[in-house]
């Protein structure tokens, strides 16, 4: 990792996914996620597939070394449901993958739609038995008259196969679209939110969950907030929160009651008056939260801006970055084309000094909390020379246009960045444009 | 569709529909503000070009639009829908402060504004309330065009848009789903031969009320203003015709 000094310079690494510009509606991707020691990068698309890469290190034992995600195992996780009562289909869209820590040779990852989560078990199998006394190599059983002698089959090498096998499904707790899936540090549990509840599973049982936060309303019609995410606190056991659509974050204690709809604290930040608007609420509707690695702080993603909270303080954010300040004032026509809709997610870097999350006109947005230093990078073919430096970029919010400079009303609002991850480790970053991952690399790693 | 007789003056989507430039052409523009592509570029003017009430106008149109439409077969999403009715509740608000609390006040209230030679947006009557609502005083150089559209927004806006809240906002109470709705009325019911059910489909839009809150168990808790909730209890207990009723629209 780079020094606190050092400047951090992104390199192209990889690209994956078709070139083409006319994007497979099944392709989009919509979530990525490294497994914990990074080693594994996860994505869901919107055809509910998984597609998992390992990382292939070359020269590992140098200062800088070249890393490559090769595909590993590609599987069919969800699929289309339609539900007959309500006449409607369930998209196979993965909302949401999470790794399990690994404590065996197998990998473990919880994948959800809209409403059913799964748990899939990805193997190697290198090995093959051979000399069965009763089968042939083909597979076709021998007349056992011809069977003289009998032989223990052994083991022998094969080609590396990962097979994906689905071994829970966690389904029909859910009434409500299923937005967040988090894993418990006691490694046995983990919830399940959808807009109006959030349920505590045990990982081994899958007929039975626990209903931990309820906040629908007996009458329907007084229902003005829902719940946009929610996740686990990285240690301690007892601990989540969940964010709403009115900007405010609840941090519940399990061991307070069995049902978490009072919260421990309350987070959230009075309205500034002098940005009022019609569309206040909406652009203050947190689409992420995040804790940090060392579980002092999380972070949230509202429409414009990046959060840092403090978890002993409750009435105010200690940082706020702006992630696309020069959108306050086209607000009425994001509002337009849905674009104020969209859910950015954000992330911590390995030591939680960087955080990162994506705008639009495939632009995602790094600050560095201890140097109070941002930028600006962009995910395109046209940068994806190996090894090629990103060049910061800069967005033009009025006056005169400078040079290199893109104004706002240039930018694409069809190209967006809603999903990143960061390597838990090292400085490699996963980027997820519609239908492309790249992975970018610190130069000095 | 838009809301009832809401009519559209310097909207975004106007400017969007008189744009016909490539979207790809030109990435990138010396410097100018204003225009636009379709597909994905930013149009319209911005929030300063608009008054308050005008951006009003246009945000309560719009959330009309969003709240009506809807992709058959999908799920409408829960937060997307809360957002938009806190929004054209907000809007409410806006207008109910403004002016005062009934259509036929607010009506009579802005025909005298607009009776004035000078052409005020907002009158002297207006203006004595909280100031931070209102928009200021059109200027002198607005076109004439435009400020004779305006009485028509102005008229038509108030009656109409205020019934159409409490429409909305009970019509979207998550409780109707359109979906549904649009499918059973193209369903030919004479079909059915147990008397129960043609009174069924006419509550029309109490059918999914049930059908999407049986697995919360909340059926109890419906709202007693509906009648016939009775007869649908007992259609709903009639699973040989739910299993005839959904081939039909599976099929369809």
């Amino acid at each position: 990792m780079a020094g606190p000094g050092g400047d951090m310079q992104w390199c192209f690494s990889q690209v994956k996914g078709a070139i083409d510009d006319d994007v497979a509606e099944a392709d989009i991707i919509s979530t990525v996620e490294f497994n914990h020691t990074g080693e594994l990068l996860a994505t869901g698309d919107k055809g509910g597939r998984v597609v998992i890469f390992q990382q292939e290190i070359e020269n590992k034992n140098l200062p800088q070394f070249r890393s490559e995600y090769n595909v590993y195992s590609t599987f069919q996780s969800h699929e289309p449901e339609f539900d007959y009562l309500k006449s409607l289909e369930i998209e196979e869209k993965i909302n949401k993958i999470r790794w399990l820590p690994q404590k065996n040779a197998a990998q473990f990852l919880l994948s959800t739609n809209d409403k059913t989560i799964k748990l899939w078990k990805i193997s190697e199998r290198d090995k093959r038995p051979e000399g069965y006394n009763l089968k042939e190599e083909d597979g076709r059983y021998k007349d056992p008259n011809s069977i003289t002698s009998l032989r223990v089959p052994v083991l022998i090498p094969m080609d590396l196969m990962v097979e994906a096998s689905p071994r829970r499904v966690f389904a029909n707790a859910h009434t409500y679209h299923i937005n967040s899936i988090s894993v418990n540090s006691d490694e046995e549990t983990y919830l399940s939110a959808d807009d109006l509840r959030i349920n505590l599973w045990n990982l081994e049982i899958t007929d039975r969950s626990f209903n931990i936060v309820d906040i629908k309303p007996a009458n329907m019609e007084e229902l003005t907030e829902v719940i946009t995410a929610a996740e686990f606190h990285p240690h301690q056991c007892n601990t989540f929160v969940y964010s709403s659509s009115k900007g405010t974050i609840r941090l519940c204690d399990m061991r307070a009651s069995a049902l978490c709809d009072k919260q421990s604290k309350l987070f959230e930040e009075p309205e500034d008056p002098s940005n009022r608007s019609f569309f206040s609420e909406i652009i203050s509707s947190i689409s992420d939260v995040k804790f940090s690695h060392n579980g002092r702080y999380m972070m949230t993603r509202d429409y414009l801006s990046v959060k840092i909270w403090d978890l002993n303080m409750e009435n105010r954010p200690v940082e706020t970055y702006q992630v696309h300040e020069y959108l306050r004032s086209k607000l009425c026509s994001l509002y337009e084309n849905d674009c104020i809709f969209d859910k950015f997610e954000c992330c911590w870097n390995g030591n939680d000094s960087v955080v990162m999350t994506g705008s639009y006109n495939n632009f995602f947005r790094m600050f560095d909390r201890g140097q109070r230093r941002d930028v600006t990078l962009e995910a395109s073919r046209e940068n994806s020379k190996p090894m090629q430096v990103l060049k910061p970029r800069k967005v033009c919010a009025g006056g005169k246009r400078k040079k290199d400079e893109i104004s706002v009303d240039s930018l694409d609002f069809n190209k967006k960045i809603l999903h990143t991850a960061w390597h838990p480790q090292d400085n490699i970053i996963a980027v997820a444009t519609t239908n492309n991952l790249y992975i970018f690399q610190d130069k000095v790693n | 569709m838009l809301g009832r007789g809401v009519k559209r003056k310097w909207s975004c989507l106007e400017e969007l529909e008189a744009e016909t430039l490539p979207a790809a052409a030109e990435k990138e523009r010396n410097g100018e503000e204003g225009g636009g592509d379709d597909d994905g570029f930013l149009v319209g003017p911005s929030k300063s070009d608009m008054n308050h009430l005008q951006q009003r106008q246009l945000v309560l149109g719009l959330c009309m639009e969003k709240l009506q439409s809807y992709q058959a077969g999908m799920e409408l999403s829960l937060r997307r829908s809360v957002l938009l009715i806190n929004t054209l509740r907000q809007i409410q608000e806006d207008m109910q402060s403004e002016g005062a609390g009934t259509s036929e006040t607010l009506l009579n209230h802005t025909d005298s504004c607009l009776l004035r030679e000078d052409m005020q947006v907002t009158c002297p009557g207006c203006a004595e309330e909280d100031g931070d609502s209102l928009s200021p005083p059109l200027s002198p150089e607005f076109p004439s065009q435009e400020a004779n559209s305006l009485p028509d927004q102005q008229k038509s806006l108030p009656a109409a848009a205020i019934n159409t809240f409490s429409d909305a906002v009970s019509a979207m109470g998550y409780l109707s789903d359109l979906t549904l709705d649009d499918i059973f009325d193209d369903i030919d019911t004479s079909m059915y031969e147990t008397s129960e059910l043609p009174s069924a489909w006419s509550a029309g839009s109490l059918w999914p009320i049930s059908v999407s809150l049986w697995t919360d168990e909340d059926v109890k808790m419906r709202p007693p203003s509906h009648p016939s909730a009775g007869t649908l209890q007992s259609c709903l207990m009639d699973l040989n015709e739910l299993d005839h009723i959904m081939e039909i629209l599976v099929k369809s």
